[in-house]
């Protein structure tokens, strides 16, 4: 139980002592705020990233789908369209890119992570086509509320998270779509043989992962105020490394959202305190990276302990 | 004296596998270990492979006090298992096999394939074995694979060679042959232990028996002084009524039609019908097409001709999805690779095929109600578990069967397909499989039953069909004999099957 609570307690244990260790910088609300909206995109597509790989599959693809989806919104609002239409045209282009994702894997029948590790280049490459490479400057100034406001005292952008977090736990835990991807990822041929119909929910899945990126695209976009057609390189493996230390395991049929936002927030404390403690970014990340090691060999410990083979 | 045990024990966390498992083999004997499954045979033979350590008693070996520490140390000292699943590369080929981690040390890591190729070959005409050289791995049949396992222990000289199950996936024939196999190793001086779970077979091969029961050695001697009731009344601890022998009853309407079935190279022109009530078995040998016959008819693979028919309707199946929406279930062959999913909950692989059941709007999971539809069916099987909650995993194989049965009870189907229901499944679970097959009939549903233990088959099937490669060669009545089967089976067939197989393929 103890080890089941591991992530948890080390997000605790890291918001102590970070208190302890910078009492004046760590625990203001400007600091708390910037961590919630740096947080805020990797979680969102790390959300994403829970049902993909609980569904046995993987997204390489999701930081060019960020890039794209980020592009595309913020050039309809430079044509003159009204935000919400531009928002909404972002995350459609993330569904979209998450549903061919989905269809190339389930229809061509090719293993996901090849599958996205193309797409990963198709949409980057397209994105830097449609920009030629410039990003887009000219969007209306209340666009910037999006990633930068506030709403009831906190970061708008952690209301956005807490609603799909919650609407993702809802599917994942009350829904056919969230029951059919564990199944289909602990074990897609009992599934099939069940009649279960595994390729539709694959590319349901792919393409709720897509669409939550594709909203983390324009949460990038509003917190530079620019449509990048660069952003969010090496995302995906920040997402992926947000799932696993929550629980999630690549072999499919595990993982939780409560899992995933504590791997987020863990990770994004790490920097966050490496930050204020002048730890080298450098070493930073080599911080990460050992971490995700350390998370997922506990994990692995925990389920030999438990399990007789 | 090759090998002795005394006092074995061995926990994993706080399950006791073994209490007090004793066992003495001398060379040039075959030494039968039985028991339920879970009584700990698997687990006293990784002790003597070295594939785990005991935690208490202990182990002599030719003599002399041993405990080894790794398969490397137990293989070094002469001791060799072939084990339940193959642990081969599938991708290399025979000869590779047989001398992987062997091989002739050479500068630089080099290979010596040649000599390997020779060694082997020679090898393998030594002892008759219908294998080639050069044929790879993964095109051989379960038994072609056990060969190259045998063929492993021979060349490193091992003295004791353990079998976990090896017939396990093995047609009557095959298993045949290795039985012969396993005389000649017992004539060359090896020891050999054999763990079966086919009491059917034991008298063809041992010499004497050792019965594990509950992880506690309750009897050894040699086989001639102990009948089979016996055997059974040791492993299951209490006397059951000899065999498990079924009512049969009038037929009601024909449920599953299916004619003309043609699949090439494996489905030959196959035509039959199941009626409401009743039980037909399908008999054959592994690879005569019985399991290709089931997948055609659930939609897996696609027909070249012919056609399905359901309660007297015609029905187009080119998917599992509509074989099950169509009232059809198969209960595969192999349990944990198609038939569960082993790491989720008991309660979600219940409703794994009609969800709906437990939903609303068509959307929504209803715990509550799917709850009590899985406590519902855990108690009408008489599924052994904690909770609906325990992973399905962790049940005994009897149990998880139950399982998969119940899943297509959830589900409402009429026309079961059963692909060799009790595999690995131990005596006393097996009868209980046969209830559940039984109460099934009786409430209307057609089955078709694949199985390769003769006995079984004469025991639940109140007809038998026979297949031999790829076409139905007869039909006989549930009362037939082991005899009249086994000549349908292998009607006119002449050369060894495990090659004939790889040619097939």
């Amino acid at each position: 139980m103890i080890q089941k609570l591991l992530p948890f307690l080390t997000l605790i244990a890291l918001f102590v002592g970070l208190s302890i260790a910078s009492p004046d910088h760590f625990l203001t609300q400007t600091n708390l705020s910037s961590v919630v909206r740096q947080t805020a995109v990797i979680n969102l597509m790390a959300l994403g990233m829970t049902l993909v790989i609980i569904s046995g599959g993987i997204d390489l693809s999701v930081g060019a789908i960020l890039a794209m989806g980020g592009l595309m919104g913020t050039k309809m609002m430079e044509k003159g369209y009204p935000i919400g239409l531009g928002v909404f045209i972002g995350i459609l282009t993330g569904c979209f890119c998450g549903l061919v994702n989905g269809f190339l894997t389930t229809r061509l029948k090719i293993n996901p992570f090849i599958v996205t590790l193309g797409t990963l280049g198709i949409i980057r490459g397209t994105t830097l086509i449609i920009s030629n490479g410039l990003p887009v400057h000219e969007i209306p100034q209340a666009f910037s509320f999006l990633g930068e406001g506030n709403f009831l005292g906190v970061p708008f952008v952690l209301w956005v998270l807490v609603s799909c977090a919650v609407a993702v736990h809802i599917v994942l835990e009350h829904t056919r779509l969230g029951r059919y991807a564990f199944s289909i990822g602990s074990n897609p041929d009992a599934a099939y043989y069940a009649g279960i119909p595994v390729a539709f929910h694959t590319t349901a899945v792919y393409a709720i992962c897509g669409a939550l990126t594709g909203l983390g695209g324009m949460i990038e976009a509003s917190r530079l105020m620019t449509g990048q057609p660069t952003a969010g390189q090496g995302y995906e493996l920040q997402a992926i490394a947000a799932v696993v230390i929550g629980g999630g395991s690549l072999r499919g049929g595990e993982g939780s959202v409560v899992g995933t936002l504590i791997g987020a927030f863990i990770m994004g404390l790490l920097a966050n305190g490496s930050d204020l403690l002048g730890i080298s970014p450098y070493l930073q990340q080599a911080i990460i990276g050992a971490v995700i090691i350390l998370a997922v060999s506990v994990d692995e410990l925990r389920k030999r302990k438990t399990s007789r083979t | 004296m090759l090998l002795e045990l005394r006092g074995i024990q061995k926990r994993f966390g706080g399950v006791t596998a073994l209490k007090d498992g004793n066992l003495t083999v001398d060379a040039g004997e075959v030494h039968l270990l039985l028991g339920e499954n879970g009584a700990g045979k698997s687990t006293l033979m990784k002790i003597v492979a070295g594939l785990y350590r005991p935690d208490g008693g202990e182990m002599l070996w030719k003599g002399a006090k041993a405990s080894f520490t790794s398969p490397a140390a137990a293989s070094a000292a002469g001791i060799a298992m072939v084990h339940q699943e193959s642990l081969l590369a599938p991708h290399l080929t025979v000869a590779e096999n047989i001398f992987l981690g062997r091989e002739e040390r050479l500068p630089l890591g080099w290979v010596n394939r040649r000599w390997i190729q020779t060694a082997a070959k020679l090898l393998i005409e030594a002892h008759h074995f219908p294998l080639q050289a050069d044929w790879r791995v993964e095109r051989l049949s379960p038994a072609g694979k056990q060969l190259v396992e045998i063929c492993r222990a021979i060349q490193h000289g091992s003295s004791l060679l353990i079998f976990d199950e090896p017939t396990s996936s093995l047609s009557e024939a095959e298993t045949k042959e290795v039985f012969r196999i396993v005389r000649a190793l017992r004539n060359r001086n090896m020891g050999v232990i054999y763990i079966t779970h086919r009491l059917e077979e034991l008298r063809a091969v041992g010499d004497r028996v050792t019965i594990l029961r509950d992880g506690e050695t309750v009897h050894t001697s040699a086989l001639k002084e102990i009948p089979t009731e016996k055997i059974i009344q040791h492993m299951v601890g209490r006397p059951i009524g000899s065999l498990y022998s079924r009512q049969p009853q009038t037929p009601g309407e024909e449920l599953l039609r299916v004619e003309g079935v043609t699949r090439k190279p494996l489905l030959n022109n196959v035509s039959l019908s199941v009626r409401a009530g009743e039980i037909v078995g399908l008999a054959g040998l592994v690879g005569a097409g019985r399991t290709e016959l089931c997948r055609a008819i659930f939609g897996l693979d696609a027909l070249d001709s012919g056609s399905v028919h359901l309660a007297g309707k015609a029905v187009r199946v080119s998917s599992p999805r509509e074989a099950v929406s169509n009232g059809l279930a198969l209960i595969p062959e192999d349990r944990q690779k198609t038939g569960l999913a082993t790491a989720l909950p008991i309660g979600h692989n219940l409703t794994a095929a009609d969800l709906a059941k437990v939903s609303r709007m068509g959307f929504f999971l209803d715990h509550a109600a799917e709850k009590q539809l899985a406590g519902e069916y855990i108690q009408r099987l008489r599924i052994r578990c904690d909770s609906h909650r325990q992973l399905a995993g962790r049940l005994s194989g009897g149990n998880q069967q139950k399982v998969v049965i119940a899943k297509w009870l959830v589900r409402g189907a009429r026309v079961f397909l059963f692909d060799e229901p009790t595999r690995g499944i131990d005596v006393g679970a097996k009868v209980e499989v046969y209830e559940v097959m039984d109460e099934l009939a009786r409430s209307g549903a057609a089955i078709l039953m694949v199985s390769s233990e003769l006995p079984e088959l004469l025991q639940v099937a109140d007809r038998i069909l026979v297949m031999r490669r790829g076409t139905l060669t007869g039909e006989l009545p549930g009362r037939t004999t082991q005899e009249e089967i086994m000549r349908l089976a292998t009607l006119h067939d002449g050369g060894t099957l495990i090659g004939e197989q790889v040619r097939e393929q």
